[in-house]
């Protein structure tokens, strides 16, 4: 689903140049729950945002689902980030102005989809997140897992072949933390590829495999320290 | 297009959206109004005047003393402003259109009429009047040599003066006989006396300003000499290359022939330099509208850029957002574009009421007239096209938000 090889991530100013990832290599398979930990620095959020597409790399190859992206232009880039990924930010990242059912509908606008389609989706989307009596209702009249939940129902409703994760439960308290979990789990039985970033070791141990990213590099692919790969079945009983 | 979730984002915004729109409506109001009226202007600048007014010049003499202005010196001066190189036609006259001074009479079609039909401008000169002021002859025959009777002596005459020729304007022939040709037909225009219409000219703008725009061209020439006792005017139709030369080689030339006479200086000029100062006011009136119009414009454009700006700075996270969900820069750029054009929409909206509110208003006030409706259209889209241009800076700015924001800490 997602393969990089040699990646490296330079930030250069006028006085400092700062290489965020170097001779980054990542193989994820389709179906996969990846968990992306390391250190405040360590590289882990630029590895998101190359995998999401939402900056360019400095050199490497990337490709995503079979296509390689570095070389594709800027509405090319939106358009796969539409149609194939979803993302789960930390502080939700939902728009306040618009109730649920329109912020669910954002991507799909852009996809130039039917309304009535777009409907179908957006409720299938909030019902299975369980805010299907709440799709009239702004963000701000929501708890942070609510919130989290519809920003969740946002990334299925474009039914997406990658879901990245940034800190998913960062920003909410255990009790919510766990259910968004459990659904993110749901979602990978479901078929979909998630790749979670997190500094919440306790998390990491619950996805498939670890990657620990440090000084921009990971490390212990597939044999980390807590390698974790059970069925989905299993999982959903945690 | 985007309008449903743009609208509701609007109504979260109440007060700052509100604002802009009736900034919006203010400006679509006024600069409708302002453009009829500068319409206005510009249309009366441009209405033809029937004369030949880049190859006129006019001198005038003032009558005190009346040294020279006995008939035989008029014959005099008029043979030696003949003589001067350039010089092609010579007439005397009372009056010239863009003059301030003007001879008016009432047009009656029956005698002892109490409402005249209408109250026209006479000019009175010489024979040589119409060619040379360039008049454009549509019907009948110009005025003959020996139809001119002496001014004085038909005042003398009383009640029994008679005029028996008169050559009208197209303006008043059609006022006076609606259903038919003029030429032929009586008018009483001298005492109880019948005038007969020998002659129709396309146009002939009457002096002064004290007539509405439909009276504008009721004038008439009579078989009349100018009268004496308010000095001479000639207007001369010359070489247009040579006025300036021309009017200096005049003047002299009629001081010679009697240096005790005085000259107007500020009427002894061209007849376009005549026309500049009668539209003096009509040209600033349009130009300063133009100004508030421009200032107006830049006002609401500043205040759609400040509120644009804002609300891009406000929402920098959100467009991010969007950004990373699948939105394309175009797409970012579309939003606030749609959203500055549903505000001057509804600003429109609110100022084309607005806009026939000031017209009543200017109507009731000042006697304007009312605002055709395709000045609507005029001005809402000037704003659509101003707010489309001022939103379009902040909406560059917008489009350019990366969407790895979307991923950034607080």
């Amino acid at each position: 689903m997602l393969h990089m090889q040699n990646i490296s991530k330079v930030y250069r100013t006028e006085l400092v140049e700062t290489h965020a990832l170097r001779n980054f290599d990542i193989h994820v398979r389709e179906g996969e729950f990846l968990a992306v930990t390391g250190p405040s620095g360590s590289g882990k959020t630029t590895f998101l945002n190359i995998a999401g597409l939402l900056e360019e790399i400095t050199s490497g190859t990337y490709r995503l689902d079979g296509e390689e992206v570095q070389s594709l232009n800027d509405n090319q880039r939106s358009r796969l980030r539409n149609e194939k990924i979803g993302f789960i930010f930390q502080g939700f990242n939902l728009i306040p102005d618009l109730n649920l059912f329109d912020n669910v509908d954002v991507p799909l606008r852009y996809r130039r989809m039917p309304a009535a389609e777009r409907r179908r989706r957006i409720e299938t989307a909030l019902e299975r997140v369980g805010l299907a009596s709440r799709m009239r209702h702004y963000p701000a009249e929501l708890s942070g897992g609510q919130q989290q939940r519809a920003a969740i129902a946002r990334a299925l409703a474009g039914e997406p072949r990658l879901l990245l994760a940034d800190e998913p439960t960062g920003n909410l308290d255990s009790q919510m933390a766990r259910e968004v979990l459990e659904l993110l789990e749901d979602i990978n039985a479901q078929g979909a590829t998630i790749v979670m970033v997190t500094h919440d070791q306790e998390l990491a141990a619950r996805a498939q495999r670890n990657v620990h990213i440090v000084d921009g590099q990971p490390s212990d692919l597939e044999l980390g320290p807590v390698p974790l790969v059970r069925p989905a079945a299993e999982l959903r009983q945690v | 297009m985007d309008f449903v979730p743009i609208m509701s984002t609007l109504k979260r915004h109440k007060t700052a959206a509100a604002l802009i729109a009736l900034e919006i409506a203010l400006s679509c109001a006024i600069v409708a109004n302002a453009v009829f009226v500068i319409r206005e202007r510009l249309d009366r600048m441009s209405q033809p005047s029937g004369i030949v007014v880049t190859e006129l010049i006019q001198i005038e003499l003032e009558g005190i003393g009346r040294a020279g202005s006995e008939p035989s010196t008029r014959d005099e001066d008029m043979a030696a402003l003949r003589a001067i190189p350039g010089v092609r036609s010579v007439a005397a006259t009372n009056q010239v259109p863009y003059g301030m001074s003007s001879w008016n009479t009432s047009v009656n079609l029956e005698p002892d009429q109490m409402q005249p039909i209408l109250n026209g401008a006479s000019f009175y000169g010489s024979e040589d009047l119409l060619e040379t002021l360039g008049l454009r002859l549509v019907s009948g025959r110009g005025l003959e040599p020996d139809e001119y009777q002496q001014y004085e002596a038909l005042v003398e005459r009383g009640a029994e003066g008679a005029v028996p020729s008169v050559v009208i304007t197209a303006s008043m022939a059609g006022r006076l006989f609606p259903d038919g040709d003029a030429v032929g037909r009586t008018v009483y225009v001298w005492s109880d006396q019948p005038t007969r219409i020998v002659g129709v000219v396309e146009h002939l703008q009457r002096p002064g300003d004290y007539f509405g725009p439909s009276d504008r061209e009721y004038s008439m020439l009579l078989p009349v000499t100018a009268p004496m006792e308010y000095g001479d005017r000639y207007v001369l139709r010359v070489d247009p290359e040579r006025r300036e030369e021309i009017l200096a080689g005049a003047v002299d030339a009629l001081l010679e022939i009697e240096p005790d006479r005085i000259v107007s200086e500020e009427s002894t000029t061209t007849i376009e330099q005549l026309r500049e100062e009668f539209f003096q006011q009509d040209r600033a009136m349009a130009w300063l509208l133009v100004a508030v119009c421009v200032a107006l414009l830049a006002v609401t454009a500043a205040g759609i850029v400040g509120l644009a700006s804002f609300w891009v700075q406000q929402r920098s996270r959100q467009i991010g957002v969007r950004r990373a969900v699948g939105a394309t820069r175009g797409q970012i750029l579309r939003y606030f574009q749609t959203e500055n054009f549903l505000l001057a929409t509804i600003g429109i909206v609110l100022g084309m009421a607005l806009a026939y509110a000031i017209n009543a208003l200017l109507m009731e006030r000042y006697e304007l007239a009312r605002l055709p409706w395709q000045f609507l259209p005029i001005g809402a889209v000037t704003v659509w096209l101003l707010g489309q241009l001022a939103v379009l800076g902040p909406a560059l700015r917008a489009s350019a938000v990366p969407p790895a924001v979307a991923t950034r800490s607080v």
